[in-house]
């Protein structure tokens, strides 16, 4: 039973770090009609930048992982400006811009900080235990930040004019510029939002787990699943699935085995896939 | 008369010019490929393997270069990021085949080692791996040769002086569900059987990154030990972070490659650590094998990394470089290949080792030298025991 609790936790916790890296994934393909393949590049410098202010520049933790995601943000809003803008209605030109950019970003920090992982241990140590459950408490703290942002992001999103312009701008853009919204300065912001969600993702989460040049991959992976699965472009649905995600693959991995497990979690998203072909809150066609 | 004169003194210069120059920049230049990962959770073994053939290599210079029939060559070293997988090591052979190189140390791992052997073949190149797979060479790629010893030549003795020790009577081997895992943690797996302790093998999906449901999954076994074979080091290290967190207080087991330093920074420190072993690929506490370190702090300028492949690597790199003196060609692999199996096996640093591999492979084209045991007790580096593989086959 202790065990079925902890998992449910660890579930829950992959649940909330998927869902903040898939809200910027899925904003800017539902607000810019991008897929942002540098997404895992973001989280990765998101990690280093953290990794910089704590260990080498000496600053807290805490206020290292907000200059990472502000990093990251400033980063992306002038990539979107300078690299995606003019291109940003041609979807291979800028899946190319952003995969090269991509590799461009890892190879910078193999460059800068070598191959082999960060020493970039979570400052908090130990587990809350009770009975035979644990949870270590940088898995708890890292679980309340995470679900805190994903209710800011959603303030954001629903209950700002900010956020409703940029839903506008997703919903249907060529409306959106009629009531005068102007692309130019939402897409840019759109695009530093969610690069700064993923260099936040990174700075929080690589300190439990690793921290290397190449972890953005599997990041960019589980995005990509998540996000199809949620349906491209809805905030919902990718939240929805990250869960859906965090917990299948949090019970199936401690009862059916690693391997098994990931099976098991691919044949899920593809028998939802099956029957909903556009995931689970996706509109039949990105109108935008 | 004058510009007779002129044309002498030019003469001399060049001459005097040449004849200070090193001998081998008069004549050639041997090329000598790396294949392994330098980047990712296994770079720690690529980098090794690098820096051990890169320090064979000036060491040779150094020493005036690589004799091939009349002439002194500088060697010199081209790597390539196989990134751990079989496609990248499939392209770094090819890649090296159009650098022109036919003499390859590596691949590391066994993913790498199943991609490479058919490319290499088919490009005419001799490859040296380190793999622990139970198909790391055979018959079928007679250029193909192995650098230290398997899993089945050590694991027993190993595990056996593991329970010993710890009074281990149960045991959770994990290692990543490919070849590169799987090879080395089921040997691991019956080594410990054979000891009649208590077995589970448990594996994961190559690229995880978040361990805490496979962490769970051991916990609930409550193991006395738990194995981490052949994980690479940062995956072995993450694991070992998250299991610790966990509340795992038993005996950690590393028989696989080399990831100890990344173990043991994952625990917080040596005197964090209630119980380790683990296998050392040389037997680091030999005298001769601790000056290879003075060695390659005094010709490379730097400190050497801090991973055993170093030695296999730089034994190997010895081996094919007298190999090509023997064979008197570095353009014809298969030349040098049967030169190599015609030279004893030594080093000046590894010591007397055997040829073995005819039992495990069917060719007797595995280096193999003695390896060490390393312990760590309540909280005390016991040091690192030395095991003598000349027995294997």
């Amino acid at each position: 039973m202790e065990s079925f609790v902890s998992t449910g936790v660890i579930g829950l916790s992959l649940g909330t770090q998927y869902a903040l890296l898939s809200l910027g994934f899925t904003l800017i393909f539902g607000i810019l009609g991008v897929i942002n393949f540098s997404h895992g590049g973001f989280y990765v410098l998101g990690g280093y930048v953290a990794y910089s202010f704590s260990h080498l520049a000496g600053v807290p933790f805490a206020i290292a992982v907000l200059l990472a995601a502000l990093a990251c943000a400033v980063l992306g809003y002038f990539v979107e400006l300078l690299l995606v803008e003019r291109h940003v209605n041609d979807h291979l030109t800028t899946m190319m811009i952003t995969l090269g950019l991509y590799l461009i970003m890892t190879t910078g920090t193999l460059v800068v900080f070598g191959p082999e992982p960060a020493e970039f241990p979570f400052p908090v140590s130990g587990s809350f235990r009770a009975g035979g459950f644990f949870v270590p408490y940088s898995n708890l703290i890292v679980l309340g930040v995470c679900m805190l942002v994903i209710a800011v992001v959603y303030l954001l999103m629903y209950k700002t004019r900010f956020g409703i312009a940029l839903r506008a701008m997703a919903d249907d853009r060529e409306v959106a510029i009629a009531q005068g919204l102007r692309p130019a300065q939402m897409f840019p912001m759109a695009f530093a939002l969610a690069t700064g969600l993923a260099g936040l993702t990174g700075a929080l989460v690589t300190p439990i787990l690793a921290l290397e040049p190449h972890v953005g991959e599997s990041v960019l992976a589980k995005s990509f699943m998540v996000v199809i699965l949620g349906g491209l472009g809805s905030i919902g649905g990718a939240t929805i699935a990250a869960f859906i995600v965090g917990i299948v693959e949090a019970y199936s991995s401690v009862y059916l085995g690693g391997s098994k497990g990931a099976l098991t979690l691919f044949i899920l998203v593809l028998a939802i896939l099956v029957v909903r072909p556009n995931g689970l809150m996706g509109s039949e066609a990105r109108k935008a | 008369m004058n510009s007779l004169s002129k044309y002498g003194f030019r003469s001399a210069l060049l001459t005097s010019l040449l004849a200070a120059l090193p001998a081998w920049a008069q004549n050639c230049e041997t090329k000598i490929g790396v294949l392994g990962p330098l980047s990712g959770g296994a770079a720690a073994w690529g980098l090794a393997m690098k820096g051990g053939v890169e320090f064979a290599a000036a060491q040779s210079n150094e020493a005036g270069g690589v004799q091939i029939g009349n002439r002194k060559c500088k060697v010199t070293v081209l790597n390539y990021d196989t990134k751990y997988t079989a496609d990248g090591a499939a392209a770094g052979a090819n890649f090296l085949a159009g650098e022109n190189v036919k003499l390859i140390i590596g691949p590391v791992g066994s993913p790498e080692a199943t991609g490479v052997k058919p490319v290499a073949n088919r490009n005419g190149q001799l490859t040296f791996n380190s793999s622990f797979a139970k198909d790391a060479i055979g018959t079928q790629f007679p250029n193909a040769f192995h650098q230290l010893a398997g899993p089945s030549a050590w694991s027993p003795a190993l595990v056996k002086a593991a329970k010993e020790r710890f009074k281990i009577t149960s045991v959770v081997v994990v290692a990543p569900n490919d070849q590169g895992g799987t090879d080395v943690a089921s040997v691991n797996a019956d080594s410990y059987k054979a000891q009649a302790i208590k077995t589970t093998e448990e594996y994961y999906q190559r690229g995880t990154t978040n361990f805490a449901p496979i962490v769970t999954r051991i916990m609930n076994l409550k193991p006395d030990a738990v194995d981490t074979a052949s994980s690479p080091p940062g995956d072995a290290g993450t694991m070992v972070k998250q299991l610790l967190e966990a509340g795992f207080t038993g005996i950690i087991g590393r028989l696989g490659g080399p990831g100890t330093p990344e173990i043991i920074k994952a625990a917080g420190g040596v005197e964090k650590i209630k119980g380790f072993y683990w296998l050392e690929l040389v037997a680091t506490e030999d005298p001769a094998v601790k000056s290879m370190l003075v060695d390659y702090q005094k010709v490379m300028k730097v400190p050497a990394p801090d991973n055993t492949l170093l030695y296999t690597a730089a034994a190997a790199t010895r081996m094919v470089l007298k190999a090509i003196t023997a064979a008197g060609t570095d353009a014809d692999a298969t030349k040098v290949a049967a030169a190599l199996r015609g030279l004893p096996a030594e080093d000046p640093y590894l010591g007397k080792g055997v040829w073995a591999g005819k039992a495990s492979f069917g060719l007797a084209q595995e280096l193999v030298f003695p390896v060490g045991m390393g312990l760590v007790a309540d909280g005390k580096h016991l040091g690192v025991s030395r095991l003598d593989l000349s027995g294997t086959k």
